[in-house]
């Protein structure tokens, strides 16, 4: 809009151009209050920009000194950490889907009618879902030692109550008039459950649980800087150690995975839409 | 007759091929999942005799021995509430640096996502070449996971929360950048022809003809990513980049499990606590409020 348009619009109907003075001064305090709030809390928290650049710069340096980036002679081993991480995000996302599934269905209100008891099991829900997997894994690494198996559970158990908040609503989204169909043909509550329900939830539970396997595959990643095994175990001993090279080598080839298997997911979760 | 028969015949066709296409499925599946276990030792790893015992004992040893009698002690009376929380002021200060941490690397991390989706939004940036190399970069920030960049910026910046802010400001960037281009995307573009008629240049479009339509949803995304960021800000502090996440790390090194659960169960609290505020927040604004 021109200057020019925007005076005579003005002149035309002041009202629907310019809120009236309190409300623009109101909302100029709230602004302004926002922005104060903001820098103090940047002076909190020590935010100097002299720090800023300083940090900018060694991170230049430490860039320029991971150039070329390499695999430190150790190919191998870098490969079978990304096919460990891999591994731990797959067979904690099945496991996780596997212990979804009952407590999703006593989840769901259709389920379980009654309302207290609805109410309590989803609050419980709702609180260990505040629980990410890295906490988890803190838990279990120093239960059964460094290795990939706490990463596995640690996954499995972050993603059981999220799992199963989004199972229970697809069930009770769930068309309740092919159960009613089946049902009236005289199929026992079994046959209902396969036949009624199933066809319906079964494909967004799979797209679902695909998703989950995006996450778990970067969760997996940071488990293992917490000593879980896998890439990460490999990147935090490489980054101690300053052998900037091989840290962008394997980020590089681990960005790669990750867009792989993103592109796969994707293409199967297509399928099942 | 024949089309009967017809119509069985593809019937069992269909049905013949469903089934294959099943089974090849589940085998291709079965063996993801048998390598899997096989990889990440599920089944073979050596985690000492016992497992389930010792998941009991350690869970044991977080519940803290609170003796009922002197529950509202000081904090030198072994099973008071105050001894649990030994460390309560510090344990509150590292807490609330986490919120500042969230906050100040939601909004950073939102302003960065604006310019990122207006630069790679279909209908406001005409240059293709633009909107891919920033739609790649956006993609390329959202694969890295928080933690790992949290690693590379703690060893450039030092241990402290400049490194987690920036961590979290550039991640934010990355998911909100998308999801503000996609809110662009779908903007009423009759409004932007009006301005266009009227020869408006194209930062004035921006400020008059989409702000207005998408700030309400931009502040919701912004809003839901905040939660997000206060469970990454607490987790930072495990690598050393400022906050509370430092005591979480500390208590397990000493193996005060107790202490351990006092510091969770905070976390879990101010994540409870800023998750009522903002879906308050939120539904005001999509006016869901006055709907109801």
């Amino acid at each position: 809009m021109t200057r020019e348009n925007h005076a005579r619009a003005l002149l035309l109907a002041p009202q629907a151009m310019r809120a009236s003075g309190t409300a623009r001064l109101q909302r100029m305090g709230l602004v302004v209050l926002g922005v104060a709030a903001f820098v103090a809390m940047c002076i909190d928290l020590e935010l100097a920009p002299e720090a800023m650049l300083a940090g900018m710069d060694k991170f230049g340096q430490l860039a320029a000194g991971a150039f070329p980036p390499s695999d430190g002679g150790d190919l191998p081993r870098i490969l079978k950490a990304l096919a460990e991480t891999f591994a731990m995000a797959f067979a904690g996302t099945v496991l996780a889907a596997l212990a979804a599934l009952p407590l999703g269905m006593l989840g769901a209100k259709t389920v379980v009618g009654q309302p207290v008891l609805h109410f309590a099991f989803r609050r419980v829900l709702d609180w260990f879902r505040g629980v990410p997997a890295l906490v988890w894994a803190l838990i279990l690494v120093s239960a059964f030692g460094l290795g990939p198996f706490g990463g596995v559970i640690a996954l499995a158990l972050a993603d059981v109550p999220s799992l199963a908040k989004l199972f229970s609503e697809a069930i009770e989204n769930g068309d309740e008039r092919p159960l009613e169909g089946v049902r009236a043909a005289g199929a026992s509550p079994l046959m209902v459950l396969r036949y009624g329900l199933a066809p319906q939830v079964t494909p967004i539970m799979a797209s679902q649980v695909l998703f989950f396997l995006e996450s778990n595959f970067r969760n997996a990643a940071v488990l293992g800087i917490v000593g879980a095994g896998g890439i990460g175990f490999e990147l935090e001993e490489r980054i101690r150690i300053f052998a900037f090279d091989q840290v962008f080598f394997i980020i590089g080839l681990y960005m790669i995975c990750v867009a792989a298997l993103d592109t796969v997911s994707q293409q199967l979760r297509k399928r099942l839409a | 007759m024949t089309a009967v028969a017809e119509f069985e015949a593809l019937r069992r066709r269909t049905l013949r091929r469903q089934r294959l296409e099943a089974l090849v499925g589940l085998l291709i599946f079965s063996a993801i999942l048998l390598i899997s276990f096989q990889r990440s030792q599920f089944f073979s790893s050596d985690i000492g005799g016992d497992p389930l015992g010792r998941i009991g004992d350690f869970f044991n040893r977080m519940i803290p021995d609170l003796k009922g009698d002197v529950l509202l002690e000081d904090r030198r009376t072994t099973g008071s509430m105050a001894w649990w929380f030994c460390d309560l002021p510090v344990w509150l200060k590292l807490g609330w640096q986490t919120v500042e941490m969230a906050i100040v690397a939601t909004v950073l991390g939102a302003i960065g996502g604006l310019f990122a989706s207006f630069l790679c939004a279909r209908n406001l940036m005409p240059i293709a070449a633009v909107r891919f190399t920033v739609r790649r970069t956006l993609e390329a920030i959202r694969t890295l996971p928080d933690l790992v960049l949290a690693l590379l910026l703690v060893a450039a910046f030092g241990v402290g929360p400049l490194a987690g802010v920036i961590t979290l400001a550039i991640s934010t960037m990355g998911g909100l950048g998308k999801l503000f281009a996609e809110i662009n995307e779908e903007v009423d573009a009759r409004q932007l022809e009006a301005m266009e008629a009227s020869g408006t240049g194209l930062i004035r479009k921006i400020r008059y003809g989409v702000i207005p339509q998408v700030l309400p949803n931009y502040a919701s995304y912004a809003l839901i990513r905040l939660e997000g960021n206060l469970g990454g800000a607490a987790a930072l502090g495990i690598v050393g980049a400022g906050g509370i996440g430092i005591e979480l790390q500390r208590a397990i090194t000493y193996t005060e499990f107790d202490t351990y659960l006092a510091i969770l169960l905070l976390i879990v609290g101010m994540i409870f606590l800023i998750d009522m505020a903002s879906e308050a927040i939120r539904h005001r604004l999509i006016g869901l409020g006055e709907a109801r």
